[in-house]
């Protein structure tokens, strides 16, 4: 530190960048250089998890609102982007900023906020162009992350006739690093010095016998078993040696569905223990008829109630992995949600969704990011991350799921406004919350607020519009 | 079932005990001896005529050490009950029937332990080594999963209670308000002089949600003991008897130590149900003949379950009598008059059953009238016991 307390005069000195003449500039319309294409809606749908008809099942399409396949509105900025070889041609008044700030010592970049506001959807055949204004450059900000700029652009976007499509707004952070802007030590429990260790692997080793050893090799093969008797079928939790039912010492186990409901909770706080992270929630799940006490993951203690749906997954890092549970994969809705449906109030269903580095790497290369820190783990931690993370297309497209899950096929967006937060790494979960925060009945317009939440906070707090169709008949 | 011989026919003459504190300084044996010693006062028996000894696990001190250092020269019954807080009220029992039996003359039941200072029992399961026996292999299911603690095993039952029966943290709050308003003016108490309001029961942090701090009771150092003989002997001590007039053990229902999650309810003690079976049916009596009760009360949302198993109010329904205020002096069924475990000390019980005693002879420092039966509960959530302690007709 003393090092930087050193030159930081000589730096404050330094008279701050005059971004002025920049500023409103519109830079040169690029061009894409594939019109609008099945192959790469599908290989976005594929990445995303996104199973709406409308954009791969051209016969279900053409019976739609759509008439056709259309392309998923979160693509919109993706179509003109430049592929891994071509480089864009020429310079931007964005560009020319951010090589500027880079030159004064800001080298790290992090989209803060995106918003896309759609006119309409797009059909396979077009081709799209975009115009980028530079909208405004911040001042110096003192950020978590460091001292930065935040540098905002407008993108309009038309297609080959100049019929406009669509318009984006994006918000970047340039920075400065430092060492105290690393996201994991800004964890909410890593400043509790009286915090004990929570590996996981200092958690009680469960005490296994003859009676048990069943369910701790199941764990170990991450399946969760339960006690059955061979022979009356009888289940029995907790295990053991004799079936209370028949009289049967035969006694078998079947594996678990691994869906289940939450029976009951308790929420411990004093005294903390090590092996375990806080705020921690346990809870009893009813599974298959019967119960099991396990940990709940990506969820927080508002959004507990009695009988919601959960799924099983496993900590990692003890000496047996470890059932626990979260908010369950999102469900497809096949039929769209009527105006007539829904309230003002009404909330999503939570559900969650692991982050995988598959799903990072797939979603970056289908919304053609191939900046590094999406998939290459070596670049993305000399950089100061704990490893590679969403990029912001790929957050965009999963609340465009979820939501589209939710809301059914033909839900048509006509906004998606994010603000991204903390980062999405592998091994997180992504644990999404929504309500409907208003609602026109003679427009049928309804308008969403939702947040993806992992580990270390909100990843993505948005705001969505959609129309929906009117009732069928 | 029916009656059970020893009832009416065995009471208790003497009850003894240490003062209750944070930190005892004594020995745990000598905090038993010194309870033993003031109970052979209480009742003017010497030790030598004592021949039984009945206590529960967790408890550190040894029969044959309380014989020697007592300075019995023989013992023909000693007993101890499984199950920890669950049994204040079974060694009672065993006594009450190796005397009927004519197996014993006097039984101290005991009951002494520096829980605070020492051993603390509300830390829970932390360090307990992973041994596989049976028992020691039903924490699997939810030591690995952070239920360490005995106010976590109840917490998970709590939140049930207020889910299917619309209770509240208030309604447990009413519970400990209750307790510590009868611990105020009674000396002997770890609480007195300090009672509570039901907003700063609500203001106190959680400690396992949705239990908070006001929620559970305080380890104590001390130590209790009570001495049990025939009614006839009892007729020419120095107290006046306090009959035996029922006691029960109770398990039932999947029953698991403070975890019988897998119960197909968790908002009764179907444990205590029994227990409250047996005690109805032996003493002849119903809830109307009862005017004031001792409920374990380690932790507040059990004292709910329990009012309702033993019949004083529906099932669902206890919400509802205690904000009446039936459980506060003056009320219907005033309950743990000496301030309970929460209020007074938390000796497993064992100092309940002394209140009992005490509120049949009329000298409770919060004394009911005509308490001539007075019910008494061992621990909850574990396989348990009752009294039922009466005048002598």
């Amino acid at each position: 530190m003393g090092v930087h307390e050193g030159i930081e005069p000589a730096e404050a000195a330094k008279a701050p960048p005059d971004f002025s003449a920049q500023l409103g500039r519109a830079a040169p319309p690029t061009r894409s250089r594939h019109a609008v294409n099945e192959p790469m809606i599908a290989h976005w749908c594929d990445a995303m998890g996104d199973a709406n008809p409308c954009y791969v099942d051209p016969e279900y399409a053409s019976r739609s609102v759509h008439g056709g396949i259309v392309a998923p509105p979160a693509m919109l900025d993706v179509w003109d982007r430049p592929g891994l070889l071509s480089a864009r041609g020429g310079t931007t008044p964005r560009m020319r900023v951010l090589e500027e700030l880079k030159h004064a010592g800001y080298d790290s970049i992090v989209a803060v906020n995106t918003a896309l506001e759609l006119a309409r959807y797009l059909c396979p055949g077009e081709v799209v162009s975009n115009v980028e204004t530079l909208d405004d450059v911040s001042g110096e900000k003192r950020t978590a992350r460091g001292p930065g700029h935040f540098v905002t652009s407008r993108h309009s976007y038309t297609n080959e006739q100049g019929e406009h499509v669509g318009d984006l707004m994006f918000r970047m952070l340039v920075f400065r690093p430092e060492p105290a802007g690393d996201l994991v030590s800004a964890r909410p429990d890593a400043g509790a010095a009286a915090a004990p260790d929570p590996n996981p692997a200092l958690r009680p080793v469960p005490a296994v016998n003859r009676d048990n050893q069943f369910f701790w090799d199941g764990a170990r093969d991450r399946e969760l078993r339960i006690q059955r008797c061979n022979g009356c079928e009888h289940l029995l939790a907790p295990p053991g040696p004799r079936c209370p039912h028949c009289g049967s010492f035969d006694m078998g186990w079947v594996t678990a569905s691994g869906r289940g409901r939450l029976y009951s909770y308790a929420v411990p706080e004093h005294p903390k223990a090590a092996g375990f992270e806080y705020p921690l929630l346990v809870a009893l799940v009813e599974v298959e008829g019967t119960r099991t006490v396990a940990n709940l993951v990506g969820i927080t203690r508002d959004q507990l109630r009695i009988g919601m749906p959960l799924e099983l997954c496993w900590l990692e890092g003890g000496q047996y992995p470890l059932p626990q549970f979260r908010a369950p994969l999102p469900v497809r809705n096949t039929t769209t949600l009527a105006i007539e449906d829904l309230s003002e109030g009404d909330r999503l269903p939570l559900v969650s969704l692991p982050i995988t580095a598959t799903l990072i790497v797939a979603g970056a290369v289908a919304t053609r990011d191939y900046t590094a820190v999406h998939h290459d783990r070596d670049v993305a931690q000399a950089q100061g991350s704990k490893d590679v993370f969403l990029n912001i297309n790929t957050s965009v497209g999963l609340l465009q799921r979820v939501v589209s899950d939710w809301a059914g096929p033909e839900a048509l967006f006509r906004s998606i406004r994010v603000r991204l937060g903390a980062p999405g790494y592998p091994g997180d979960l992504l644990t999404f919350s929504g309500a409907v925060t208003a609602l026109d009945r003679a427009s049928r317009q309804i308008t969403l607020g939702i947040r993806a939440a992992d580990s270390y906070g909100d990843h993505a707090v948005a705001t969505a519009e959609l129309t929906l169709p009117p009732r069928q008949a | 079932m029916s009656r059970h011989a020893y009832a009416g026919n065995t009471a208790i003459c003497g009850i003894g005990a240490t003062e209750f504190s944070k930190a005892s300084g004594r020995s745990e044996l000598r905090l038993a001896l010194e309870a033993c010693v003031a109970a052979l006062e209480d009742a003017g028996v010497e030790a030598a005529k004592v021949n039984g000894l009945s206590t529960f696990s967790m408890d550190t001190n040894p029969e044959n050490e309380i014989m020697r250092l007592l300075g019995i020269g023989e013992l023909t019954h000693f007993s101890r009950v499984h199950f920890g807080g669950g049994a204040p009220c079974a060694t009672v029992q065993l006594a009450a029937m190796a005397v009927n039996e004519g197996v014993a003359d006097f039984v101290l039941c005991y009951r002494a332990f520096n829980e605070r200072s020492e051993r603390r029992f509300g830390a829970g399961v932390q360090e307990r080594p992973p041994l596989a026996t049976a028992e020691e292999a039903q924490y699997a299911w939810t030591s690995p999963f952070g239920l360490l603690t005995p106010a976590s095993w109840v917490a998970m039952f709590a939140t049930r209670i207020m889910h299917e029966h619309g209770v509240t943290s208030e309604d447990f709050g009413r519970v400990a308000v209750a307790d510590r308003r009868h611990a105020a003016t009674n000396p002997a108490a770890h609480f007195f002089g300090r009672p509570i309001t039901l907003a700063e029961h609500q203001q106190s942090r959680y400690v396992v949600e949705p239990l908070r701090l006001l929620d559970c009771c305080q380890e104590t150092d001390g130590g209790q003991a009570i001495l049990v003989t025939s009614l006839d002997r009892a007729r020419d001590l120095r107290q006046r008897p306090v009959v035996i007039e029922a006691a029960a053990q109770g398990m039932a229902d999947e029953q698991q130590m403070m975890r019988s999650y897998f119960r197909e309810s968790l908002t009764g003690l179907p444990e205590m149900a029994t227990c409250a079976r047996q005690i109805w049916e032996t003493s002849g009596l119903s809830p109307t003949d009862v005017r004031t009760a001792v409920f374990y009360d380690h932790f507040t949302p059990f004292v709910l379950p329990q009012i309702e198993e033993f019949g004083f109010c529906g099932r669902g329904e206890a919400r509802h009598f205690i904000a009446d205020g039936n459980i506060e002096l003056g009320g219907r069924l005033p309950i743990n008059t000496h301030g309970g475990q929460l209020g007074e000390a938390y000796l497993h019980g064992m100092n309940g059953i002394a209140e009992g005693v005490r509120q049949v002879r009329g000298t409770s420092v919060n004394q009911v009238e005509d308490a001539e039966h007075v019910l008494v509960t061992g621990g909850t959530g574990v396989p348990t016991s009752a009294l039922m302690l009466g005048t002598e007709p």
